[in-house]
């Protein structure tokens, strides 16, 4: 199947300073593809050019089978969603009126207004004006006006910053339970937590060019010190070798009932961008 | 893609629910209703004081008024959003320029309900109100694009606004040939020379160079808009 997003080679300009250099990859359709990067590496302008608002200085994307161009595509704009970390809501406006806005301009059916708003928690909030609601509550809005018109691609853009966990956790839900419904989604963060929970597959981004590409597990592991195991056991913790020696003694806190816990030391997702970019992702 | 009225009208009325919860433009659009008390036309003689609480009501919401919904669209990064929606610029603009029409129309027979309505023909008063009002509605979209936040709307538009309104008023009263020679060209002008050649002989064929005048502006405001729309759509 075509993929949802195709990259080759890309490259921006602005003046002498290059913000992506030869950028490949590719979304399959109904992936959550994470794309992370510090703050001025490079993540806005892939977004831009995704969704048709900057040009390419050099390569090509394709996006839903059509090549970005940095023309507006109303047809294209139609299938995608955008959720930016600014998130552009009407302050003045009730939460319906907001929504009913954008079923206006993607001509919607009338109960989409409805059902999206019940799928983000929000359904007895409709009546109430914006700039009445809390920050959590507003990125919810912001959000259920990009699935309103259950787009095939969705792109967020720190959809979780400045959340609690429990607001985080209920936006989280909501795009699983989109994207069991098959719509793609890129999601542009430098929150690795957020990172590793929702997405399949993942792209660090530094300096404009990727370091890695690969699903979270797989990152893990491939950056995993094998040598060493974590145990925890009723008389405390302890990190043993991976070898016999150490099976054996893992072995001995079995038999006597005293282990609690045992992990293979693998690094966070955060470890390794530092690792292979030497830069911190905040 | 086809032009749609369904996306218009959902612009149209976004906008007309935002502007009347909107304190700033309310008293924006209540300015001409109060200056209207001071030019009641039954005591004034000057053409440009007859003319002018309908130049106010058009010129000050239709320009204010839509600079200021442009302008606050680009500062709280909404523009960015209904771009990046299916509606085009046309839907777009055409939707502000519904709502903005409409509270202009409002602020007129408010302002004509304190001075009453000039005694002219009603289909030539209607084209030139039309006009300058299209016009109008082009400079305040111009001036919104180019205005990064809605205080800049005072920077931006402000000093060329108040020429081109305040133009006809002040050309008959300072002495300064440089000025009325400005003054002749401007759109706000021509209205009044416009509408005073209604009062005077009430056949459109007198005020055609008038109304052929203001039809130029329209052209050349809505070119400029397009150019600076092109150019400034997308808020940082």
């Amino acid at each position: 199947m075509e993929p949802a997003i195709a990259v080759s080679q890309l490259e921006r300009h602005f003046r002498n300073k290059k913000a992506l250099d030869r950028v490949s990859f590719e979304v399959a359709r109904g992936e959550i593809f994470g794309f992370l990067g510090p703050s001025g590496s490079g993540k806005t302008t892939m977004v831009k050019i995704l969704t048709g608002q900057l040009q390419p200085s050099a390569g090509e994307a394709f996006v839903l089978g059509k090549r970005a161009a940095g023309r507006r595509d109303p047809e294209q704009l139609r299938r995608i969603g955008i959720m930016t970390d600014n998130s552009g809501i009407y302050e003045r406006l009730t939460v319906y009126d907001n929504l009913a806005l954008f079923r206006g301009l993607y001509e919607a059916p009338e109960k989409s207004v409805a059902g999206t708003l019940e799928s983000v928690g929000l359904a007895g909030e409709a009546r109430t004006t914006v700039q009445q609601l809390s920050k959590g509550m507003k990125q919810r809005v912001a959000l259920a006006r990009a699935l309103l018109h259950k787009p095939d691609l969705l792109f967020l853009d720190e959809p979780t910053s400045a959340l609690d966990p429990m607001n985080a956790a209920r936006i989280h839900e909501a795009l699983r339970a989109l994207n069991r419904q098959g719509t793609t989604i890129f999601l542009t963060t430098h929150d690795m937590a957020e990172a590793e929970t929702l997405c399949d597959r993942i792209a660090f981004l530094n300096n404009g060019t990727l370091s890695a590409l690969d699903t979270p597990q797989r990152l893990k592991l491939s950056h995993a010190d094998r040598s060493t195991i974590t145990v925890v056991a009723s008389d405390g913790r302890h990190v043993v070798n991976n070898d016999r020696e150490g099976a054996e003694r893992i072995a001995g806190w079995m038999r006597a009932g005293q282990l609690l816990s045992i992990h293979s030391d693998e690094p966070s997702l955060g470890d390794i961008f530092v690792k292979l970019t030497g830069r911190t992702l905040s | 893609m086809r032009f749609s009225l369904r996306r218009l009208r959902a612009i149209a009325i976004k906008e007309w629910k935002d502007a009347i919860r909107n304190p700033q433009i309310l008293l924006t659009a209540a300015m001409p209703i109060a200056f209207s008390f001071l030019f009641d036309r039954k005591e004034a003689s000057d053409p440009a004081v007859v003319a002018f609480p309908l130049l106010l009501a058009v010129s000050i919401t239709g320009a204010f008024v839509q600079a200021n919904m442009v302008a606050e669209e680009k500062e709280k990064n909404t523009l960015r959003m209904l771009m990046l929606s299916p509606a085009s610029p046309a839907e777009v603009l055409l939707g502000k320029s519904v709502a903005t029409s409409a509270l202009a129309l409002l602020v007129m027979i408010g302002s004509l309900a304190v001075t009453s309505v000039p005694d002219a023909n009603p289909i030539g008063l209607t084209a030139l109100i039309l006009l300058l009002l299209i016009a109008f509605l082009a400079f305040g979209t111009t001036i919104g694009l180019l205005s990064r936040t809605v205080t800049d709307i005072s920077i931006v538009g402000l000093p060329l606004l108040l020429v081109v309104i305040m133009g006809p008023m002040l050309g008959t009263s300072l002495d300064m040939g440089w000025f009325s020679a400005v003054v002749d060209w401007l759109p706000t002008q021509h209205f009044v020379l416009g509408l005073t050649g209604l009062l005077d002989s009430g056949s459109l064929a007198g005020i055609g160079v008038h109304l052929a005048a203001l039809a130029f502006w329209c052209a050349a405001a809505c070119l400029l808009c397009l150019g600076v729309y092109s150019r400034k759509r997308y808020d940082k």
